[in-house]
């Protein structure tokens, strides 16, 4: 389509990522592998580079990049959104290559993060002390409560949370990036030890290291660069209404559910005119098995309730309806917060280029989705296009 | 009584949670705050919550959790959301750690954890009623 070569199209023209999982090393060592990764995937330097985009939860600075990539006088823009971090910055470098009509953008997402589950400061979060003294501010114990209630509320077995379990570190196991690689069984995952019910310890994923950069280009100029440009043909941000069910909630409303990932997921789709049924590869944030069940429904790729049989007839495996997490998601690749999102986006470009580093995805993907959740109740999502040669 | 937060408290004996309720919309939150996140208005006023109800989701947490968390002593124990009628409130679930959701349950007091100097410190749960 010619449309899409208009200058208000932004491509997705080369990408690197490191390996995830524990790293010694300086979190911004990491950055930079990813971004000289994704500059030389491009066939760029840092030179041709006009506006950079950086997220990280951590505390070093992502700006600071300038230093060992080079001091080329280009703006810099830091983001932190805590979860929600990577899909975020990649808006932040659209809008910035749109607005400032320049060609091309670095995006590059990164952490280190320590041993453990995050804690949290209820402080931080607006919320009494008493909260944290208590023992609720837990992210494992929000995962939990969450899925209990959309299993009971949509007729869900629980069996499904160890199907999700299996099929992520089945991917994780081919994928040579991932941090978790050895395949479990449904019934490991149900009979691991139990975290917070009904979710065991093969049902979370846990915080790493790992960063991921992409380079976005605008308009014709894109497929100068790239044979296969993947099209953003729709990078949206959302907050939570009245309704939503977040973490390091001391009360919910009684009304209809509502929450971030519909709305996000609705209004992207709207935007790249395109159908949650078209989708032909998805990454949905899946900090636990019951997540990604929960945003199957939520982003629409699915209807509520469906999940059971979904994942018993493999409708999310790599050559059924629709493959989901074809890496391993978070629960194989853990989470380094800033890279997260980032790590979304490059596999299901790689997914939709034809060229994925673990199992590919059959019969030429043209469409692709992407979807990120975080506290304190955000969401982004992508719809991404092939464009190009035999698309 | 020492409390883990007085502010949470419309009474405690007989015990009964402070929640907020806004005069435009009839959102009620807990705990009290000064705004309605719901439609905006700074038009509320302070209201004591529903004392029984049932269990909205639960689960039981296995592992203690970090600092700020305070106990005299880790045992597995049950938090849960419970739906009030006009709102649905987040807390401990107590005396056991099965529970299924629907099942009606109380307010009452009980304690979090012992200060140095003997201190006994309240917090709120629910209790399954007989
Ligand atoms: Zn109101």
């Amino acid at each position: 389509m010619s449309a899409a070569k208009s200058h208000d199209e932004v491509y997705i023209v080369g990408g690197g990522m490191t390996a995830f999982g524990r790293f010694d090393g300086e979190d911004q060592a990491l950055a930079e592998e990813a971004m000289r990764g994704a500059l030389a995937d491009a066939g760029l330097s840092w030179n041709d580079v006009d506006i950079a985009v950086g997220g990280t939860n951590g505390e070093t600075k992502p700006d600071n990049m300038v230093g060992r990539m080079g001091l080329s006088g280009i703006p810099f823009t830091t983001v932190k959104n805590g979860c929600a971090t990577g899909g975020v910055a990649l808006m932040t470098a659209r809008n910035g290559l749109i607005a400032e009509q320049s060609d091309i953008a670095c995006v590059v997402g990164y952490d280190n993060h320590s041993r453990g589950a995050f804690a949290a400061s209820p402080s931080r979060y607006g919320i009494g002390e008493w909260y944290g003294a208590t023992g609720m501010m837990v992210t494992t114990s929000y995962f939990a409560l969450k899925i209990r209630r959309y299993l009971h509320e949509h007729g869900i077995d629980e069996r499904t949370l160890g199907y999700a379990s299996q099929k992520a570190f089945d991917y994780g196991s081919s994928h040579p990036l991932a941090w978790r690689r050895k395949p479990v069984s449904v019934d490991e995952a149900l009979e691991s030890d139990m975290i917070n019910d009904p979710l065991t310890r093969f049902m979370f994923c846990s915080p790493d290291a790992g960063a991921v950069s992409l380079i976005l280009a605008r308009g014709p100029r894109a497929f100068d660069l790239c044979e296969n440009p993947v099209r953003l043909a729709a990078a949206v941000l959302r907050g939570r209404r009245p309704g939503s069910f977040e973490v390091f909630s001391p009360w919910l409303s009684p009304g209809e559910r509502t929450g971030p990932s519909i709305d996000a997921a609705k209004a992207a789709f709207a935007i790249a005119g395109i159908a949650a049924a078209d989708v032909d590869v998805a990454q949905l944030q899946d900090t636990d098995s019951g997540a990604e069940i929960i945003h199957l429904g939520e982003t629409g790729l699915c209807v509520d309730g469906e999940q059971g049989a979904g994942y018993v007839n493999g409708d999310y495996v790599i050559d059924g309806r629709l493959p989901v997490n074809t890496d391993g998601g978070c629960l194989a690749n853990g989470e380094p917060v800033g890279a997260s999102g980032l790590r979304q986006v490059h596999e299901v470009m790689r997914q939709l280029q034809g060229r994925a580093q673990g199992q590919q995805v059959p019969n030429n993907p043209r469409i692709g989705f992407t979807h990120v959740y975080g506290a304190p109740g955000i969401s982004a999502c992508t719809v991404l296009v092939k464009e190009g040669k035999g698309a | 009584m020492a409390l883990v937060d007085a502010s949470l408290f419309a009474s405690t004996d007989p015990v009964a949670l402070q929640g907020s309720s806004c005069s435009a919309c009839g959102t009620q939150v807990f705990p009290a705050q000064g705004s309605c996140p719901t439609c905006t208005s700074v038009s509320v006023s302070p209201v004591a919550l529903p004392t029984e109800g049932t269990v909205w989701s639960w689960t039981t947490q296995h592992f203690a959790p970090k600092a700020p968390f305070r106990t005299d002593g880790f045992v597995p124990f049950s938090i849960g959301y419970v739906d009030l009628g006009p709102v649905i409130v987040e807390g401990w679930l107590l005396n056991k750690t099965d529970w299924h959701i629907g099942e009606r349950v109380r307010l009452e007091l009980a304690k979090a954890w012992t200060e140095d100097d003997g201190t006994v410190v309240h917090t709120y749960g629910f209790a399954a009623t007989s």
